[in-house]
């Protein structure tokens, strides 16, 4: 779609702006280079302190017909495909703040540009913590995590990223300002929209405040470590454990090199590492780890090891990189996940290897998901065509790119399934920005 | 329109699973609510080619259509307002797949919510969502009204436990929303098609997840002099970091007409009384209860029972579940609202609840979810007394509306459909409902897929909205479905 040429309107567009809006935009090259995403330098960048802020910016800023990229913290702006366009930068960071937090209801709200580790830190104060473990947790903000939609491992028990979501103030295209979703742990009252929200990469609008669910740390929690020959035996433990009534909060796999960047291991040597997290009340998670380590044994772990809570925590900021974060800062590496049926992790694991046989691969055994990180100069060109796609297509395993050097050209492209609904995502977009303001190109299919 | 359309269903469907005979047509009016509207066919399709093709059939001649499980709903959601099809998913009602390793099951819409915990509790594993018609709604209801349970407290509601839906688009394509993995790539339309009540096309295939069965449960019930002493116990247990699976209130109304009802052994001399349940590992539960048991002594009970074995469990259950029919024996007929308030609001919010009551010289009893601040007040009435009902929903709304204020939601598991679309505009703003007009308009352009539900008309909240007839329609239809809610 043809856009005006902003660069003409800029400054008296800034101008007003800054008047009615009360932000007033970076316009100097020099001042918008630090917002660039994937290397593409906004003409304005504008950081409102508030949704009301925001709301006239967005009003005005699509009336012109220019294109808004919103941008959290920008730790996943490598994240394929890019935007067409990059007029305007919606810079969420100074949106920021807890806004309402009632321990009693294990409900929290607070403002999109709030990062993850403030929001964190407020909940442990009062023994409580948001139950998910998204990659760049030191630096992310609240609003980018839920528009990437990375769930960790702690999915296992806590449900995913939009399952502890509950409620949203959003500002669409038309400038107009929405609630949507609820204030309270349960709601039935119209349309889930937060949901559609939560991994939607910023296309369908600005999200300004969320409500979320949150949850009591354990009173008590631990590691269990084995070391496995084969994938094989560590998944159908992961396997077994899921099934079973110990209701782990997390089970991740790591092959040696990924379980390398895991320090608080100290240098795992074996070929597999399943790491076992466990919560739960002093006497239940003593019987937690009686139990999961004679699964382990069972299933063939040649050692084990436990980490007290300490030494879990300080794992537990590396595990959570390995999927899908940044695991060797400044470098680019192809970063990919790979969703299946949760047995099928091992098939996953070696059709990976087999295409990347220099690819990290961490896996989360019980949610059925594989990650892969891939050094930039070690892949092939079109990374997923042939093997891959076939498996993807006749397995339905549900691939992502999550990030992707500049090396392997600008957009690679996870393939779709055949039979997605791209004709609903086309309408829903549609109908929520019908302007095509916020972040064209940035969704799939070309949305 | 019905010249062209009957035949037309009749030639896809055959005439045996096409009916437009009065008889069988007034078996399709209503749901657990006390609206009520004819159809002009119903329809009994077996597969989802077929419910494709009558979805194509109404298109062509602009008729609306809704599909229908069990038709237990509480809100109005499978009755069809508007006239045209009832689409019954009486005969999709097959498991079609049950994966114990990777914990999932592959179900068609009719299947009954629990026949599906029945299937799997051989292998230790269970469907979690538990609504008190657990024994008669069908999944495909619990889809479209992302249904709760008596146990979502720990676990989620049906949202949480859905993979992947096949579903029958407005446009009568057959999509997949989700799949048998998680992150399907896209927009989380599972996501809004998961409570939109209807409105967004019909589910023909569900994946649901499987949850392991806890060893070890134990179930308390705990009397207090006072609700609020009861509630501040609820708040206590949340902030001491314990999620019971199960954390439930009744007031004394409640108590005492259960009581007489199915003799629970609820202590009906108490202003209220709290069931909690606990789960865990075996040998690690007893722990808990030992929390719990001196929270509730500490917040001034001093009658706290613990179920010995399944029996007693089942009958403190049986007496929960019983807990609306039983208003029955209180007066002809109840109204039950389904509000939702952050649960550190519950003292308050009670008291108004009383003070409304006694405003509008109603007797109202409450059964709550306490864990999550789901109330479910039940005013008792007489309906045979002319303008009677109309007081009695006005009150209700005045209930949702102290909801509201407190920062809640008018409903927290039954659904707006057509009972409380009025109301809508007590919690959302012009702007809010235009958001979600915009979302039902990218799924259902033409409007026809379920007509008129959830979003408001130009009725006030509060005034009645019933189509006709009465709220006895409840009991018969508790009856029909041989379950007490």
């Amino acid at each position: 779609m043809p856009r005006n040429e902003l660069r003409a309107l800029n400054l008296p567009i800034a101008d007003e702006l800054a008047k009615r809006s009360g932000s007033k935009p970076r316009v100097r090259p020099l001042e918008c280079q630090p917002y660039a995403v994937a290397g593409i330098i906004p003409k304005l960048v504008f950081s409102p302190r508030s949704l009301g802020e925001a709301s006239k910016i967005v009003a005005t800023i699509a009336s012109e017909g220019a294109a808004i990229v919103i941008r959290g913290a920008g730790t996943k702006q490598w994240r394929p495909p890019h935007p067409y366009e990059v007029d305007v930068v919606l810079d969420a960071t100074r949106c920021s703040g807890v806004i309402d937090h009632t321990p009693a209801d294990l409900t929290v709200t607070v403002a999109t540009g709030t990062t993850f580790a403030e929001l964190q830190d407020v909940l442990r104060a009062h023994g409580q913590f948001f139950p998910n473990d998204p990659p760049f947790a030191a630096e992310t903000s609240v609003g980018g995590m839920l528009s990437a939609g990375l769930s960790g491992a702690l999915r296992q028990r806590y449900g995913g990223l939009r399952d502890n979501v509950l409620g949203m103030r959003v500002c669409l295209s038309d400038g107009s300002i929405a609630f949507t979703g609820s204030r309270v742990v349960k709601s039935v009252a119209g349309y889930d929209i937060p949901k559609l929200f939560v991994g939607a990469r910023g296309t369908l609008g600005f999200i300004g405040q969320v409500t979320l669910k949150v949850a009591p740390l354990p009173r008590e929690q631990c590691g269990v470590v084995g070391s496995f020959a084969r994938a094989e035996d560590a998944s159908d433990a992961a396997q077994r454990l899921a099934s079973s009534p110990l209701f782990p909060m997390a089970t991740t796999l790591h092959d040696h090199a990924a379980a390398r960047h895991v320090r608080a291991l100290g240098g795992q040597t074996s070929e597999w590492t399943l790491i076992v997290r466990c919560g739960g009340s002093r006497s239940s998670v003593s019987r937690q780890v009686d139990e999961v380590s004679s699964v382990l044994r069972a299933s063939g772990a040649s050692t084990l090891d436990v980490l007290d809570a300490d030494r879990l925590h300080f794992a537990w900021s590396d595990i959570a990189e390995l999927a899908g974060g940044e695991i060797y800062p400044g470098s680019q590496h192809l970063i990919f996940a790979m969703a299946c049926l949760p047995t099928q992790v091992p098939a996953v694991l070696s059709a990976v290897s087999e295409t990347f046989p220099q690819a990290q691969c961490t896996a989360h055994p019980a949610s059925g998901v594989v990650y892969a990180h891939v050094a930039a100069d070690s892949g092939p060109r079109d990374p997923f065509a042939g093997q891959l796609e076939r498996l993807c297509a006749q397995e339905r395993w549900m691939l992502r790119v999550l990030a992707a050097p500049q090396s392997f050209g600008s957009n690679v492209r996870a393939p779709l399934p055949a039979d997605a609904p791209v004709a609903l995502w086309r309408s829903v977009k549609a109908s929520l920005d019908p302007s095509g303001t916020f972040d064209p190109g940035r969704f799939l299919a070309g949305i | 329109m019905l010249e062209l359309l009957v035949p037309r269903l009749v030639s896809i469907l055959g005439a045996a699973n096409v009916t437009t005979a009065a008889g069988d047509l007034s078996n399709y009016q209503y749901d657990g609510s006390a609206d009520r509207a004819l159809p002009q066919v119903v329809v009994f399709p077996g597969s989802a080619a077929e419910v494709a093709a009558v979805v194509a059939a109404c298109n062509e001649v602009d008729c609306p259509y809704v599909a229908r499980g069990a038709g237990t709903g509480l809100s109005g959601g499978a009755i069809p307002e508007a006239g045209g099809v009832v689409i019954s998913t009486g005969r999709m009602n097959r498991i079609l797949e049950i994966d114990v390793p990777n914990r999932i099951a592959v179900v068609e819409p009719g299947v009954v919510n629990a026949h599906i915990s029945e299937a799997v509790k051989g292998n230790g594993l269970q469907f979690v969502p538990d609504p008190s018609s657990q024994a008669a709604c069908t999944i495909g209801g619990n889809v479209t009204e992302n249904s709760g349970g008596l146990h979502c407290l720990a676990y989620g509601v049906t949202a949480h436990h859905v993979l992947g839906c096949e579903i029958v688009t407005t446009q009568a394509d057959i999509v997949w929303l989700g799949g048998k993995t998680v992150d399907a790539p896209g927009y989380d339309l599972l996501g809004v098609f998961i409570g939109s009540e209807g409105t967004l096309g019909i589910a023909t295939k569900v994946v649901v997840r499987l949850v392991p069965l806890q060893q070890e449960r134990r179930t308390l019930l705990a009397a207090f002099a006072t609700i609020e002493q009861a509630s501040q116990s609820v708040s206590d247990i949340i902030a001491g970091g314990i999620i019971p699976a199960a954390l439930e209130m009744m007031d004394q109304l409640s108590t005492q007409a259960v009581e007489e009802f199915v003799h629970a052994g609820f202590p009906t001399d108490a202003g209220a009384v709290l069931i909690v349940e606990l789960e865990g590992l075996s040998g690690t539960v007893d722990a808990l209860v030992t929390d719990v048991r001196e929270i509730c002594t500490r917040n001034g009970s001093h009658d706290i029972r613990q179920a010995r074995d399944e029996v007693e469990r089942e009958r403190i259950w049986l007496g929960r579940k019983s807990a609306f029919g039983a208003m029955g024996r209180l007066g002809s007929s109840y109204y039950v609202q389904d509000g939702v308030i952050p649960r550190t609001r519950l003292p308050q919010v009670v008291g108004q609840v009383a003070e409304i009551g006694r405003r509008y010289g109603l007797r109202i009893a409450n059964v709550f979810h306490a864990g999550d601040g789901n109330l479910h007040p039940l005013i008792v009435f007489d309906d045979s007394m002319p303008g009677e009902y109309e007081r009695v929903v006005a009150a209700g709304a005045d209930i949702l509306r102290a909801c509201v204020a407190h920062g809640g939601s008018i409903s927290g598991e039954h659904g707006i459909g057509i009972e409380k679309r009025d109301c809508m505009t007590l919690q959302y703003s012009r702007a809010d409902l235009a958001l979600m007009a915009r979302l039902r308009t990218a799924f259902n352009p033409r409007g026809l897929c379920n007509p008129a539900k959830m979003f408001p008309t130009s009725r006030r909240c509060g005034e009645s909205a019933r189509v006709s007839a009465s709220a006895h329609v409840a009991a018969e239809v508790e009856r029909a479905a041989g379950t007490a809610f």
